[in-house]
């Protein structure tokens, strides 16, 4: 038998010991505090020291020491590689033109576009039974009921009786958006991740949510309403709804990659159209925080009901428009989607 | 030596090592630690903001500042449900529960996770609570049965995002065994120049020797008994103290033909 080393173990490890504890103590300091924090000095004692770790490593397990400095150099690899090796954030603030924000801002519509089908797929899910909802609660209000409580129906037909005229205060206004955004974007981000389960999961929050919408606008109608409720509904409708309907569609991509995982194995697909569809989740909670925001302050203020629907149309034209052309021809984000195609998560 | 529960990272250097995977227990209490400290934190934010309520109340403004507190706690109460594991875990790779109990995130390749794994991965918590929706995560079926049927402990969340949650163990540097007493005359005469034991044994006889003092002596000679009689019939020995046996041989294994070694380990004039 040939001997890799001629040192015995105590030799090898006095002669190193020195160096592993500095090691240690860099790797401690840096995974408390940082590596940034540390001086220059320091960090740039440490990518030697790590590699020279490894080579202590491999020279330990072929001379054959002991188990135990074996594993105590195996714990120190362990802790040194956590310190100097970060996350692959290349691609989000890759060089180039452009913050990772604008990427994002890129990013998203194209992936909604990637996603169409799933998306169409969505957008029926709730459009169909909320248009059904809808009509029937006109043609019978008692339909709502069945869908809705009596006791959360009743109020919501007081409150857009009365109108927009006296405004609201500033107070209720908060409240409302508060409201909207643990609520909505809660529901939102709930209807993406139960896409896991084949999809079933997000489908049921889509139509629920869709016939229960519809009814409930349907019963404010049919109690003489509609107009007020129309107004009210408009300036948000198109961001809050859009962001459901596409955190509804993420989650049926995730759900459908399981189900036809194509030329790869069925976790590998789950996990590529998990990062291809994140910057969509992403996108539909910053549409809610928006949507919020426009529910809470702008939609049940005063302003005349010809400005609100006016301001609704546009939004939902500029909504449109950003799905469709947004994106288009940024060659970052078309960068960023190839290198995603095929890599697993670094 | 490996466990079933444990995961090699290879890393660029080619060099492997491994990280212990955390089982459903230890993350189940880091995470309650962690709905702890929200839900503290929360009650705190929420008594003073009644306190600023009321104290609007006195001068007159009670309408305005209600809604605007009861707004502010809502907003609260979404990012402690939606944002307060996806950012911590994006920006330290541990929640201030991890960090107690010890857990970091980590990619499968043992790397650090980024913002968007993270928000991937706590997002899907919804997924994982399923099918008992609304109990704060605490009885996460799907997420237990998940990580029972993966091998690393994963829940669907960490299926989607490809990471793993490690308990980073950190293990003192141990001291090179040494024969004591030194090797005698007639033990040299008698022991072999070239022990070759396999890995196994090797790793066996050096945890033997190694926790031999902490055991005692009866226990110490019933164990050493199990093996040594083989191992002194292999190799020509007579064993008449199996401790000693385990301890000689176990020395000429580790450090025959090194050129510092005792004179126990020498192998008189050849190199091997």
């Amino acid at each position: 038998m040939a001997l890799v080393s001629s040192l015995t173990e105590r030799a090898f490890v006095d002669r190193r010991q020195r160096d592993w504890d500095r090691l240690d103590a860099l790797a401690r300091v840096a995974q408390g505090r940082g590596l940034r924090r540390l001086p220059p000095e320091d960090i740039a004692q440490l990518s030697p020291l790590y590699r020279d770790v490894c080579a202590d490593l491999a020279r330990a397990e072929a001379a054959r020491y002991g188990a135990q400095l074996i594993e105590y150099l195996q714990g120190l690899t362990a802790a040194a590689h956590t310190a100097v090796y970060g996350h692959a954030k290349g691609r989000w603030s890759a060089p180039g033109r452009g913050s990772a924000l604008r990427v994002a801002v890129e990013a998203f519509p194209r992936a909604v576009r990637r996603h169409r089908v799933a998306m169409l797929v969505a957008l029926l899910l709730f459009f169909v039974p909320f248009f059904a909802g809808l009509l029937a609660t006109l043609a019978d209000p008692g339909f709502a009921v069945r869908i809705v409580p009596e006791a959360q129906l009743r109020p919501l037909v007081e409150a857009y009786s009365r109108g927009f005229d006296s405004g609201r205060d500033a107070g209720t206004d908060a409240l409302m958006a508060g409201f909207y955004v643990n609520n909505n974007v809660g529901i939102a981000l709930r209807c993406f991740a139960t896409g896991l389960t084949f999809g079933v999961g997000s489908a049921f929050y889509l139509v629920e949510n869709g016939l229960a919408t519809g009814a409930i606008m349907g019963y404010v109608a049919a109690r003489g309403a509609g107009d007020n409720i129309l107004t009210f509904v408009v300036g948000h409708g198109s961001l809050e709804l859009g962001a459901i309907v596409l955190a509804g569609g993420a989650g049926l991509a995730l759900g459908w990659s399981i189900i036809a995982p194509g030329d790869r194995t069925r976790i590998a697909s789950l996990q590529a159209a998990g990062r291809s569809v994140v910057v969509i989740v992403f996108g539909a909670a910053v549409m809610l925080f928006m949507a919020a925001a426009v529910e809470g302050f702008w939609s049940s203020s005063s302003l005349p009901a010809v400005v609100k629907r006016s301001v609704g149309v546009g939004m939902f034209v500029i909504v449109m428009a950003y799905m469709v052309l947004g994106g288009r021809g940024s060659e970052q984000a078309a960068h960023i989607e190839r290198s995603e195609e095929d890599d697993r998560w670094t | 030596m490996p466990l079933d529960t444990d995961v090699a990272i290879e890393t660029p250097e080619h060099i492997v090592f491994r990280h212990r995977v955390a089982g459903p227990a230890r993350r189940f209490l880091a995470y309650l630690l962690d709905v702890v400290i929200c839900y503290s934190v929360f009650s705190i934010i929420a008594v003073i903001v009644v306190i600023a309520v009321a104290g609007t109340a006195v001068l007159g403004e009670a309408e305005g500042a209600f809604g605007l507190g009861i707004g502010f706690l809502l907003v609260v109460l979404f990012a402690i449900q939606w944002l307060y594991f996806a950012v911590l875990e994006g920006w330290l790779g541990r929640t201030p529960g991890k960090r107690a109990l010890g857990l970091r995130v980590v990619t499968a390749s043992g790397r650090p996770i980024g913002f968007r794994a993270a928000a991937l991965r706590n997002v899907l918590r919804a997924a994982d609570a399923l099918p008992l929706a609304y109990t704060a995560g605490l009885l996460s079926i799907s997420g237990l049965v998940s990580m029972i049927a993966t091998r690393r402990f994963q829940r669907l969340g960490d299926l989607v995002a490809g990471t793993i949650v490690i308990v980073p163990e950190r293990t003192r540097a141990a001291t090179p065994l040494l024969l004591f007493p030194p090797a005698q005359p007639y033990e040299l005469a008698q022991l072999p120049d070239d022990v070759r034991l396999d890995a196994e044994e090797r790793h066996a006889i050096e945890m033997f020797l190694r926790r031999g003092p902490r055991l005692g002596q009866a226990r110490q000679l019933e164990l050493a008994s199990m093996i040594a009689p083989q191992l002194a019939a292999r190799f020509g020995l007579r064993s008449e103290n199996p401790m000693r046996t385990l301890a000689l041989l176990y020395d000429r294994a580790a450090s025959a033909g090194r050129t510092d070694a005792p004179a126990s380990s020498k192998v008189p004039g050849s190199w091997r």
